[in-house]
């Protein structure tokens, strides 16, 4: 419940009773309006067209989509800080939150704390400026044959489209090339049991996927600087 | 599709659990799916609203519990 200023909590709640005859009000809390920078965190498994058992910790999409046109549309909401810290999960919910990022004109700033995995990547990526923890890890792995694909013939060729719709985005949204990223992708004698590459903080900034190493500082800062520029470029 | 480094045995476990039944209430104005947890409250499963901004009042966010009277 949101707290206007100057009043205290129960006379608030008994105005919006009087008022509108419920204690629940639907209303962007006057906090929300004032804060120039949004704090979006990607946690978990992002959870697609299918609703993931509750022991996953998931990330929904079909909350988040709202929540970046909300963005994009206040004009008080300066710029956007995404936070990662995900496994990974479904591919069109994932490949849809990195689309939605990269359009946005509100200046975004990605930062990927823990892990940024899998279709993390993508993610990370789509932000105007992406920033890595020291200890932060992005693992880098071809897309699996799961259980929810039948295994019929097209379902390598199914396979292989999907793990290129991802690589175009990563490549066209980071300094990576298409050769350095397959070449992690399908590396193997890095994973146990596996192929792929688990890039560790500087090593995601050295193969070109993140822009920089640090943490919420760098990306505020860097945040404030994207979005001061875009005034002065907005006043000439 | 899923993409990630979780073993998929691990993301399915509990997949045949039925899930818990919902409702579907509007709240403040806006119309939401809700749990029920009990005498007049619920809490969030997710928003069903073309209002953008309701997607951003703390107040609404899944898995935040709702009371009424």
């Amino acid at each position: 419940m949101s707290e206007k200023p100057g009043l205290p909590q129960e006379e608030v709640t008994l105005q919006t009773i009087k008022e509108l005859g419920q204690a629940e009000v639907a209303q962007v809390s006057p906090e929300v309006e004032t804060q120039p920078f949004h704090c979006l965190t990607i946690i978990g498994q992002i959870e697609g067209h299918m609703v993931l058992p509750p022991r996953n910790k998931t990330t929904k999409y079909e909350h988040v989509i709202p929540q970046l046109v909300a963005i994009e549309q206040n004009p008080k909401i300066k710029g956007l800080l995404v936070v990662l810290n995900t496994v990974g999960g479904d591919i069109e919910a994932g490949l849809a939150i990195a689309e939605m990022l990269k359009t946005m004109s509100t200046p975004t700033v990605s930062l990927v704390l823990g892990g940024g995995h899998s279709i993390g990547a993508p993610i990370a990526v789509a932000a105007d400026y992406s920033v890595i923890s020291a200890t932060a890890t992005m693992t880098i792995h071809p897309i699996r044959l799961s259980g929810l694909v039948i295994g019929v013939p097209q379902t390598y060729e199914y396979l292989d489209k999907m793990q290129d719709r991802v690589i175009r985005f990563i490549v066209e949204h980071s300094r990576v090339s298409t050769e350095v990223l397959r070449d992690m992708m399908f590396r193997t004698g890095e994973l146990v049991r596996d192929v792929g590459t688990v890039l560790v903080g500087e090593e995601a900034v050295r193969v070109g996927l993140i822009n920089e190493v640090g943490g919420v500082g760098t990306a505020l800062s860097r945040l404030s600087q994207m979005v001061s520029q875009r005034s002065v470029e907005g006043v000439q | 599709m899923l993409y990630t480094v979780v073993p998929i045995d691990d993301v399915l476990e509990g997949m045949e659990e039925e899930p818990a039944p919902t409702m579907e209430l509007i709240v403040g104005g806006v119309l939401m799916e809700l749990e029920p947890q009990g005498d007049f409250q619920a809490k969030v499963v997710r928003i069903i609203s073309s209002d953008p901004q309701d997607y951003l009042a703390s107040q609404h966010q899944p898995g935040s519990i709702v009371r009424w009277t």
